[in-house]
């Protein structure tokens, strides 16, 4: 029942991180968020418990994909990603030489509102864009042409995920902790030599680069498996999000680790903006002294997140295997387990960002109505005021909070269901299921509260 | 473009055709430039734009720009300035400190700005001005803060465009402690803004004959305020309040719990409320009670032409809203200080006949001889009175009664009112 006011929460998007004024988290703190968090963390709860009592394919069951069309090859995926690649390059030529505000020039816009919030999220819930929108596998097959050559070099096996791990620390390190990450001159110099970085990568090692050492293909192809829409079988269906997980092959250690740093860092980019946080830091929240004062504290924050992250999950498992008398060692069942995190991770992404879409979004449309910043009207939309009226008005503002607190909840709840469905595959019996993910049940219902008690916190920033 | 940038001659807009665009696209943009070239030389004045486009100070940033870029249009229209076309190059600090002085320098030595202008944060301004002292750029906050009329800063930076809290704070005694009651009790958030209003209005009351009965000093983390109302004394008069952040409303809130009818007056700063209806539910506990204001929100009855011409040119409606979307309510009661600071630019680079940076201190001396700016369209907030010594103008202060959800004018304070003992005498610093 509670649930289903969160759902309706959902259908009503509207949100601010970037711009978050004082008045919007205002009028959330006269919200009755004790009430709404209750009911989100009971909704957890909930589904744990009907788990226990519901026959055991259950879950299984609610996973399973509609086939709907045969799956054709996907030619020209190697045009768009070269049409992609083209325009990164346009892109950083504009972070370059145009304008020095980073809610007008393209880059910022494109990179941090369309590619980090939307097509992030695109990829997560609906299905595999980047298979034709990411900027390297194009320019690799028609460098690999013109050279007449393949890659020299083999990937080094002992390498594992290790780059790209390193790699996605390193981006999380750029969005939460740079002083300047929206600078366009500061960003274009990131995006085009990552860029160059990777495609030399690619051209050096082959294709196994990008799997392993490409920290953002890696980031989309975890995602990829919550979306609803996936392949199976040569066929192309679709499926409650989660599915995918299901029907992949299990991922090695080093991509679980990756799926729960995707969620540490997502949830330590939201910690440190609440006044909690700034008072760790002794600092005054309502007289924030810039991102250049907490470059350090925010780096070491991000890895004790990380780390607190992987040893409570990796605990939880290590509880969970005991109690069920399993033989399951702890780093294949971590492995087994971590992709059921996905949808967490993915719930927080939407929920933390859901505002700046709101407002950034305005923001691309202006540029796309006018890319040049002539007075074009190209989309006949007239002059766009951007307005942030709807982060002060009590309406709106409750319709935003349900819809981030209904991605967290219902992305938990998702995750509780494939932890039970992957438990089940694994342990066989229905009791043992339940009795190994316990501990990881609890530990879900408590992240449920950590979450909403993220939206409904004060910030400072 | 925050506003998708309306303004004709942007760096963005330039940078961007030249990197990207083709001819057909600089063709198109051609007849806003031909109007310039009357002008001896059409190379646009370039304005450095601090902006506080994110971090905390965004929501303010976001109609600075607003007004800035309305300014620069109208500027434009009339020709310029010395002929020119003024190019906005905005840059954002992040609202940080650090990033300030280096915008600051970036102004100075790649952008090739004459001149720096638009910073609102205190700290941000105290972190950038060293810097546009030392690299000689005159910088044109709009902050209100006291710290240029202080002494603190240097000749090169400069506050034409709006007063500073310590003017404001102590013109509101004299109507307080006549109209709404001689015993104060101040609440104030416990840092430097609180500090500035603790100390300013505590000496100014006592001048007045009147007296503050308690300091209320609320943590800035707090989030509710309960336990700290019955620390008022009950013989209170008047309570003066400038919370800020996100607990406002809940300051609010329980205030009207803690007092139900039966409250002392009330006397607020704006600031607690900028960009926030005040027909917002919750806040109809404040009907009643009075708030300083720089330029009142909403339209008034004896409303000027100026105002009226300003709100229109900005995009602004009766009730303070952007016209496009009547719940983005704008911070009217600081962004004036954008507008009339570009005029005032205006009038000194065409006083001092200012061609290039090697003028630039023949811009800072035109600056300091002003004095008196008449009401007008490039002073829609009133008459100002600009003091060359301390860097800082002076103008009439406003105080609005909450009517229904409308701030209502009862009080407009001379500008006499505002004045203090100078504290600096920049003139005497070298240039």
């Amino acid at each position: 029942m509670r649930a289903s006011m969160m759902i309706t929460g959902l259908a009503t998007a509207v949100p601010g991180a970037a711009n978050a004024h004082a008045s919007e988290q205002g009028f959330v703190l006269l919200l009755p968020t004790d009430i709404y968090i209750t009911a989100g963390v009971a909704s957890v709860a909930l589904t744990v418990v009907l788990l226990a009592f519901l026959p055991g394919p259950t879950a299984a069951a609610l996973f399973r994909a509609l086939p709907l069309w045969s799956a054709r090859r996907a030619r020209l995926r190697h045009v768009s990603s070269c049409a992609s690649a083209l325009l990164v390059l346009a892109l950083v030529a504009a972070g370059l030489y145009g304008s020095r505000d980073p809610l007008v020039n393209p880059l910022p816009l494109t990179v941090w509102t369309v590619w980090w919030i939307g097509l992030v999220t695109l990829q997560g819930l609906i299905f595999d864009h980047w298979r034709w929108s990411n900027p390297w596998t194009g320019p690799g097959v028609v460098l690999s042409r013109i050279t007449g050559e393949r890659a020299p070099f083999h990937y080094p096996r002992w390498l594992g995920h290790g780059p790209g791990i390193a790699g996605f620390m390193a981006f999380a390190a750029f969005l939460m902790a740079d002083p300047a990450p929206t600078d366009p001159a500061r960003l274009a110099t990131v995006v085009g030599g990552y860029w160059l970085f990777s495609l030399g990568g690619l051209a050096l090692f082959g294709p196994r680069w990008l799997l392993r050492a490409e920290a953002l293909t890696m980031l989309m192809r975890a995602y990829r498996r919550m979306a609803v829409i996936g392949r199976t079988n040569g066929r192309i269906s679709a499926g409650l999000p989660g599915w995918q997980v299901l029907a992949a092959p299990p991922v090695t250690p080093g991509l679980a680790l990756f799926v729960l740093l995707l969620l540490g860092s997502g949830s330590f980019d939201g910690l440190n903006e609440t006044f909690w946080w700034l008072g760790v830091l002794g600092l005054n929240p309502l007289e924030f002294p810039g991102r250049s004062a907490v470059v350090g504290p925010n780096i070491l924050g991000l890895v004790a997140a990380n780390t607190a992250l992987v040893a409570v999950f990796a605990l939880s498992i290590v509880a969970g295997l005991r109690i069920a008398g399993s033989q399951l060692a702890l780093v294949p069942a971590f492995a087994l387990f971590a992709p059921s995190i996905l949808p967490i991770a993915l719930g927080y992404h939407i929920a933390h960002y859901l505002t700046a879409a709101l407002v950034e979004g305005q923001y691309v449309a202006a540029a796309l109505n006018d890319p040049l910043n002539t007075g074009a009207d190209l989309l006949g939309i007239g002059h766009v005021h951007v307005t942030t009226g709807f982060l002060n008005t009590p309406g709106p503002v409750r319709a935003i909070w349900l819809s981030q607190a209904g991605a967290v909840v219902i992305g938990h709840i998702i995750a509780i269901l494939l932890a039970h469905a992957l438990a089940l595959r694994a342990f066989g019996s229905n009791l043992r299921a339940v009795l190994s993910q316990a501990p990881l049940a609890a530990f879900m219902v408590a992240y449920t509260f950590f979450g909403l008690w993220l939206l409904a916190s004060p910030r400072g920033l | 473009m925050t506003e998708n940038s309306s303004t004709k001659t942007t760096t963005s807009r330039r940078g961007a055709i030249r990197t990207l665009a083709g001819a057909a696209a600089g063709a198109a943009t051609m007849p806003l430039w031909a109007r310039y070239t009357h002008a001896q030389s059409a190379e646009p004045i370039r304005i450095g734009f601090q902006v506080h486009r994110t971090g905390i100070g965004a929501a303010y940033g976001r109609w600075y720009d607003r007004t800035t870029q309305a300014a620069v249009e109208l500027i434009n229209e009339g020709g310029g300035i010395n002929g020119r076309p003024v190019e906005i190059v905005a840059e954002d600090d992040g609202t940080d400190p650090k990033r300030g002085a280096e915008v600051v320098e970036k102004f100075a030595n790649q952008h090739g700005c004459d001149i720096g202008f638009g910073t609102l944060f205190s700290h941000v301004v105290i972190g950038s001005a060293p810097r546009a002292g030392e690299l000689k750029l005159p910088y044109f906050v709009v902050s209100e803060g006291h710290h240029v009329a202080s002494g603190m800063l240097n000749r090169y930076t400069l506050q034409p465009g709006i007063t500073d809290v310590k003017s404001q704070v102590q013109a509101m005694a004299p109507y307080v402690t006549r109209n709404l009651g001689k015993k104060v009790t101040m609440v104030f958030p416990d840092f430097a803004f609180g500090h500035d209003h603790r100390d300013f209005f505590t000496e100014a009351v006592k001048r007045e004959g009147g007296e503050v009965l308690a300091h209320i000093a609320i943590p800035p983390a707090e989030t509710s305020f309960t336990k700290y109302f019955p620390k008022i004394p009950r013989e209170t008069e008047v309570l003066y309040h400038v919370m800020v952040g996100p607990a406002v409303l809940t300051f609010v809130k329980e205030l009207g719990e803690f007092f139900g009818p039966q409250r002392p007056e009330m006397f607020g700063f704006i600031d607690s409320l900028e960009a926030v209806a005040m027909d917002s539910p919750g806040l109809e506990y404040l009907d009643g009670t009075y708030f300083w204001e720089g330029m009142p929100r909403h339209v008034q009855a004896d409303q000027s032409d100026h105002d009226k011409f300003y709100r229109e040119a900005v995009g602004v409606d009766n009730r303070g809203a952007s016209v496009s979307d009547p719940t983005d309510i704008s911070t009217y009661a600081h962004m004036f200080g954008c507008w009339e600071t570009l005029h005032v630019v205006k009038e000194a680079m065409e006083t001092a006949g200012y061609a290039g940076p090697g003028d630039r201190a023949a811009l800072v001396e035109a600056v300091e001889a002003m004095t008196d700016m008449p009401h007008s369209r490039s002073h829609p907030q009133g008459a100002k009175v600009f003091n060359g010594k301390t860097h800082q103008v002076f103008g009439h202060q406003y105080i609005s009664r909450v009517e229904d959800g409308r701030l209502v004018k009862v009080h407009t304070t001379s500008i006499e009112d505002t004045f203090y003992p100078d504290e600096v005498d920049y003139t005497k610093r070298a240039l």
